[in-house]
């Protein structure tokens, strides 16, 4: 097996459009979350979002950018954001040897919105001729690989939350194998439609408003925690084997040494204690390490009933005594749940929080739920405490469960 | 304006095509207006013009040929217009003698 290095991140997110916004946004407790400001916000029962700062018409002629549904304009922005800060130019050759693996939920759902608004709203059979192109799914990796000549697998990841964990993780086992040279990896999600909306809210899975503060209403592993609150966005990163980046001097933000993916065949959306460990030992032992050997998690974290005291658990079993040593970052009390994006931007602040080796806080957590009782970095940054290893979870509705491991580049 | 200057604004707007290179020979492709920017003008049209285009009108290749196709489509509504209000007008005198 090949070691593969990160060499590139872009990002667009409710925390800023660089990974060091980003960071800084994270390590700061900065959060993106805010009362949602759409002209249907008031047929939310808790209307909250963490958006995102971005006109498409900044980046996009507008013959393209009408092809283009949001969570396809994220990925692009995102893609070149991520070329640009690998400073990566590819040979012809290299581009036959070149994937895309890109994470995606809901797809082109503000797209399919609009046009069943027109059929159903309106009474209208004026579909829009691009409709089909902006909601399909894979949509956004094509336009990747379509503006860089990636000839490569081209390959988009749905399942549910764990996407970008997943399509990350499938990409480094290509890399490690050595079937591939170089990958884009990451996930894209625009979820904020009033369809989509609507449809978290009633499975009761969004938190309610906090009055007092509204950025504060997702509250992962707090005993009043009530929810999830669901963000936009895109990350992206850019993986390469380690000696072609060494070779060509470029900066290096770590390494991924393992990936483990396992099922939960217990219940559609509810969480399992087995499944979610067994895909934590999967990565270690894809990783070759022990339960010592990991410093630091950044957690799937969603601020739901079931999701934390589950995770809680689960981390328990794998690393027993041990557990309550190791920091656990959410962030998701800062950049919201990003569903097919949220490993992925998880994965980029791992990173970051190893590259500076600071474990990131896991805010609006005043008082923990006695179920969850480990260490959350609460409120404030650990300068020290990421240290060298870390794993980063992406769990998900329909039971994929996605670990990646991780390590500080040098 | 004409229809070949009204569809010649829209294609400026949307495609961002140069207005002198439309003539009546110009070839859309060769334009950048693809199958797919084609099935986008045809609806654009239908908007602009409230016409319903049939199908055949996306396989045209010249901008002269898509503007007489249209001009046709006008054509044939203001006829039918024209018939309809006739023949109401018709029924209407027949109608009266039965009062």
């Amino acid at each position: 097996m090949r070691r593969v290095a990160v060499t590139g991140i872009g990002v667009v997110s409710p925390l800023g459009h660089s990974p060091s916004d980003v960071f800084e946004a994270a390590r700061t407790g900065r959060s993106g979350i805010h009362r949602l400001d759409i002209a249907d916000a008031r047929r939310m029962t808790a209307p909250l979002a963490a958006t995102v700062q971005f006109d498409g018409a900044d980046h996009f002629e507008p013959p393209q950018q009408r092809l283009l549904d949001r969570v396809s304009q994220f990925a692009v922005v995102a893609a070149r954001r991520a070329f640009a800060d690998a400073r990566c130019d590819l040979t012809d050759l290299e581009r036959d040897r070149t994937g895309v693996f890109l994470g995606i939920g809901m797809g082109g759902t503000l797209s399919m919105d609009d046009g069943y608004q027109t059929l159903y709203g309106q009474q209208s059979d004026r579909i829009k001729p691009m409709l089909i192109l902006q909601g399909m799914h894979n949509a956004p990796a094509a336009w990747i690989a379509i503006e860089h000549h990636l000839r490569g697998p081209c390959l988009t990841y749905s399942t549910a939350c764990s996407s970008s964990g997943v399509a990350i993780g499938e990409a480094w086992l290509r890399l490690a194998s050595g079937v591939l040279d170089v990958a884009i990896a990451g996930g894209a999600e625009a979820p904020l439609s009033l369809g989509s909306l609507k449809a978290w809210e009633a499975m009761h899975t969004l938190a309610s408003v906090d009055t007092a503060d509204p950025a504060a209403s997702c509250k992962p592993f707090s005993k009043n925690r009530s929810g999830m609150v669901l963000g936009e966005g895109a990350a992206l990163v850019m993986l390469e084997p380690w000696e072609r980046a060494l070779a060509r001097g470029t900066t290096i933000y770590g390494e991924i040494v393992g990936y483990g993916v396992t099922t939960d065949v217990g219940h559609i959306a509810r969480p399992s204690v087995d499944g979610q460990a067994a895909a934590i030992r999967a990565a270690l032992a894809s990783a070759g390490l022990s339960a010592q050997g990991v410093d630091s998690i950044n957690a799937h974290g969603t601020g739901t009933q079931a999701n934390d005291s589950v995770e809680t658990s689960a981390i328990k079993l794998v690393f027993g005594a041990r557990a309550d040593q190791i920091p656990i970052s959410a962030t998701k009390a800062l950049h919201g749940h990003l569903l097919g994006a949220a490993g992925a931007l998880e994965f980029v602040l791992s990173l970051l929080a190893l590259r500076h080796n600071v474990a990131l806080p896991t805010m609006h957590l005043q008082e923990s739920d006695p179920q969850c009782d480990l260490d959350y970095v609460a409120n404030v940054a650990r300068p020290g405490a990421a240290g060298k290893t870390m794993l980063s979870h992406s769990f998900a509705f329909g039971g994929t469960n996605a670990v990646l491991a991780l390590r500080a580049a040098g | 304006m004409t229809t070949a200057d009204r569809i010649r604004a829209m294609l400026v707007k949307d495609f961002k095509l140069d207005p002198d290179k439309l003539t009546a020979e110009a070839r859309l492709e060769d334009l950048g207006v693809d199958s797919l920017a084609m099935a986008e003008l045809v609806f654009n049209i239908e908007d602009e013009f409230g016409l319903t285009v049939p199908d055949v009108a996306t396989t045209m290749t010249t901008f002269g040929e898509v503007v007489c196709f249209i001009d046709e489509l006008i054509a044939d509504r203001d006829t039918a217009a024209e018939s309809a209000a006739g023949s109401y007008l018709l029924r209407s005198v027949t109608l009266t003698p039965g009062q």
